[in-house]
């Protein structure tokens, strides 16, 4: 099933410049950079195997403002990547992929993934949350990537 | 002698099997992006502590020999990738200004290793009894955040030079890249563009893809 919508990308400026497409990539990988870094920070303390001279409650509110400022940045330059040529996009299987993903990804990090943090859990619980919260941003990463490729 | 190493590499078995699959390549810039999502934003947290603007409850030595590892492994998975990713196209990187820009980056990063190792990153204890994080610890910080961020500047713009087109690489292997591949990287490529070229390319590219329309 294809989705069209109505929208000319000759008419969005970010087409009609050089720089802005690829200055916006840029915002993208290094706010992902950040935001993925500091969830993988406390994902390494929950699973047990980085970190550990903090506890996961300290670590996690130690790195929130990071982890959400670096989702900040990515969350502000994707729609304009994505307003560059949406029909591609909402089209694209591996988007379709990667937004799902990020969806439960993100619901997951403010939901499940900080509850369980703050509350210093067991070894057992701390491991399957961090490995679930790995494969759910490395998921998101990959679908980005297999954008230009499916 | 550097143009005939990169089209001996781009001509290994290796290398030729590499750019021919259309399932490993995205998967290995996968793990070149995963790697930077590893450690990127550790080497961002590390230097902004020595700032003294993140995680200043941790002691500096905590903050840095608890994220070494990790750090190492991410530049290694970094590195490793991004070695078989020059590998299957090392021809047009080299004519590539951008990649060039890169590596001296790079070896920049060494140089600030050589410079600032022993002073800062391996002297944290010292750091951590100081009243006031000496300003060369800061500068070292500073540096790094520069080059980083130059790095991934370069390496995104790798892709938005528009090869010459007298400029014809040598692959040993006549096998065509799988069509799936080229079809989307042309049409990514396409965009990059100067000026009116990109919007009229990436309207074109949409249009066909969703009229299955050839060219006109």
């Amino acid at each position: 099933m294809q989705i069209q919508i109505a929208y000319d990308p000759a008419t969005n400026p970010l087409n009609n410049n050089e720089w802005s497409f690829p200055l916006l990539e840029i915002i993208h990988i290094v706010g992902f950079a950040i935001a993925m870094s500091t969830i993988f920070m406390v994902d390494l303390r929950l699973i047990g195997i980085g970190m550990r001279r903090r506890l996961a409650s300290q670590l996690s509110k130690d790195l929130a403002p990071w982890t959400l400022g670096g989702l900040a940045a990515v969350l502000m330059s994707g729609p304009l990547i994505f307003s560059s040529d949406p029909n591609m996009y909402l089209n694209n299987a591996s988007f379709q992929f990667k937004m799902a993903a990020l969806l439960i990804a993100l619901v997951y990090q403010y939901t499940i993934h900080r509850k369980v943090a703050f509350s210093d859990p067991s070894p057992v619980v701390g491991a399957l949350t961090g490995i679930v919260s790995v494969a759910l941003w490395v998921s998101v990463v990959a679908g980005g990537l297999f954008i230009a490729f499916v | 002698m550097i143009l005939e190493f990169f089209r001996w590499l781009q001509n290994t078995g290796f290398a030729t099997a590499f750019r021919e699959s259309s399932l490993v390549y995205p998967i290995v810039l996968t793990g070149h992006l995963t790697g930077m999502g590893l450690f990127g934003g550790m080497i961002a947290i590390t230097d902004m502590r020595l700032l003294g603007w993140a995680m200043r409850s941790s002691s500096i030595t905590d903050v840095v020999r608890q994220l070494r590892p990790w750090k190492q492994i991410g530049f290694v998975m970094v590195v490793g990738c991004g070695a078989m990713l020059l590998a299957a196209k090392a021809e047009l990187y080299y004519h590539n200004p951008f990649y060039w820009t890169k590596m001296t980056l790079l070896m920049l990063v060494g140089v600030h290793a050589l410079v600032f190792h022993r002073s800062v990153y391996a002297n944290t204890e010292e750091l951590d009894r100081a009243l006031k994080v000496p300003v060369k610890a800061k500068v070292a910080a500073c540096i790094s955040l520069f080059l980083w961020v130059g790095l991934v500047t370069a390496g995104r713009s790798i892709a938005y030079w528009d090869v010459p087109e007298d400029i014809a690489p040598v692959y040993s292997s006549t096998a065509p890249t799988p069509a799936i591949a080229t079809a989307n990287e042309t049409s990514l490529r396409s965009r990059v563009w100067s000026g009116s070229k990109r919007s009229l390319c990436c309207v074109r590219t949409t249009r066909q893809k969703l009229n299955g329309l050839v060219s006109t």
